[in-house]
């Protein structure tokens, strides 16, 4: 199994900055990033799910993902699920707060000492919601849970981890005649390099094999993935070898 | 200037991990209630990321300027795939180049060189948006312009 980022959770702010509540999203997930639970949890800037690449739009896919959002337009939780994946859990801090009896006054630009409050309530309802998270087995194939194990559903009511940019490399390859973008392949060509696995079929149905956990791949046309796949990883090998 | 449409949308990128970001949003605010409140308006690119029919409407009606921190260009991309004109883009990098002195630091709480250079950027935006309130109509619309 290449070495892929360990196991954490993804927290996607709407970072609204026209409301309070969007100010509140942004700091709450920071202070999970930064304070709460800094080894266990990642962001990404929510515009990257169009404005990035495969990568990035792999995110939610890769992370069982929780949406902060400050409205009830929810565009967190709903832009997450249209370009990426749906959302582990999802919040929404006005419901939250007013579940709690505080309302939310002052600007989005400086929270007063209620906001600060809000702050407070929704990054420990994430922290909580990121541990029971990562006791649960998460698939990065389909982006679901594996075990039938119960969603926390959205309440009725440094770097921070960020990702931008470099969410989970990925790997364009000629598959057919066309361009197929094939999530943690060069992970996966690390991997096999680095234990001195060489180009040949074995190592080709190895990696054909791990490249279909992270990635969809049409079951007829797995031979000429699998023949894509060789040929890179040979690229990637001469590439190393050179390099020494 | 204060009815809506005839605003002045600015369009911060969002990024929510790094400095830059938060001196985007830092130069948007500044522009929108300290210097320009009356000519400006502030959209939230969540809003175009999720394709929020009245935040279309605004950068479609209405002459954008964006701020980027990174040369993702998140905002600058989201403008213009909501089928908005970009009137002109600014980038924290760009800016900071010309201020090496105000290095940003901090990400909930801007450092002071955060601030300075925010607010460096702040008074070039709007003095931009003075300009094309002196200019041409067809002047303002060209876009793509870095700063």
């Amino acid at each position: 199994m290449p070495d892929l980022p360990k196991k954490k959770v993804g927290i996607v702010a709407c970072s609204g900055e026209e409301l309070p509540a969007g100010t509140v999203t942004r700091l709450a997930a920071l202070k999970v990033l930064e304070e709460l639970r800094p080894g266990d949890t990642v962001t990404i800037c929510l515009p990257l799910f169009l404005a990035g690449g495969e990568g990035d739009r792999a995110f939610a896919r890769f992370y069982p993902t929780i949406a902060v959002d400050g409205c009830d337009k929810r565009c967190a939780a709903r832009a997450t699920e249209m370009y990426s994946s749906k959302p582990a859990a999802s919040l929404v801090v006005e419901e939250l707060i007013t579940d709690q009896g505080l309302k939310l006054s002052g600007s989005a630009r400086r929270l007063d000492e209620s906001g600060q409050k809000a702050v407070e309530i929704t990054a420990n309802r994430i922290a909580e919601w990121v541990d029971e998270l990562l006791h649960k087995h998460w698939s990065r194939r389909t982006g679901t849970f594996i075990e039938s194990m119960e969603v926390v559903e959205t309440p009725k009511t440094t770097q921070a981890g960020c990702l931008c940019g470099g969410t989970i490399p990925s790997q364009e390859v000629m598959v057919n005649g066309g361009r197929v973008t094939l999530v943690a392949l060069p992970l996966i060509f690390q991997q096999c390099s680095q234990t001195a696995k060489p180009p040949d079929d074995k190592t080709a149905d190895e990696i054909l094999e791990i490249v279909k956990i992270y990635n969809q791949v049409p079951a007829e046309e797995e031979a000429a993935y699998r023949v894509a796949l060789l040929h890179e990883y040979e690229l990637f090998c001469n590439q190393q070898e050179a390099a020494r | 200037m204060t009815d809506p449409k005839g605003k002045v949308v600015i369009v911060p990128c969002s990024g929510i991990g790094k400095s830059y970001g938060t001196v985007t949003r830092e130069a948007a605010y500044e522009v929108t209630e300290d210097l320009l409140p009356e000519e400006t308006r502030l959209i939230a690119l969540s809003l175009l990321v999720l394709g929020d029919e009245e935040a279309r409407a605004a950068v479609a009606e209405s002459p954008a300027v964006t701020i980027d921190g990174c040369k993702l260009a998140c905002a600058t991309k989201m403008v213009k795939e909501s089928g908005g004109i970009v009137a002109q883009d600014f980038t924290v990098l760009d800016c900071y180049r010309r201020h090496k002195e105000f290095k940003p630091q901090g990400i909930v709480e801007l450092n002071e060189g955060g601030q300075r250079l925010a607010h460096a950027l702040a008074e070039e935006i709007a003095a931009t948006i003075n300009n094309f309130n002196h200019a041409p109509v067809s002047d303002t619309n060209q876009g793509g312009h870095h700063a």
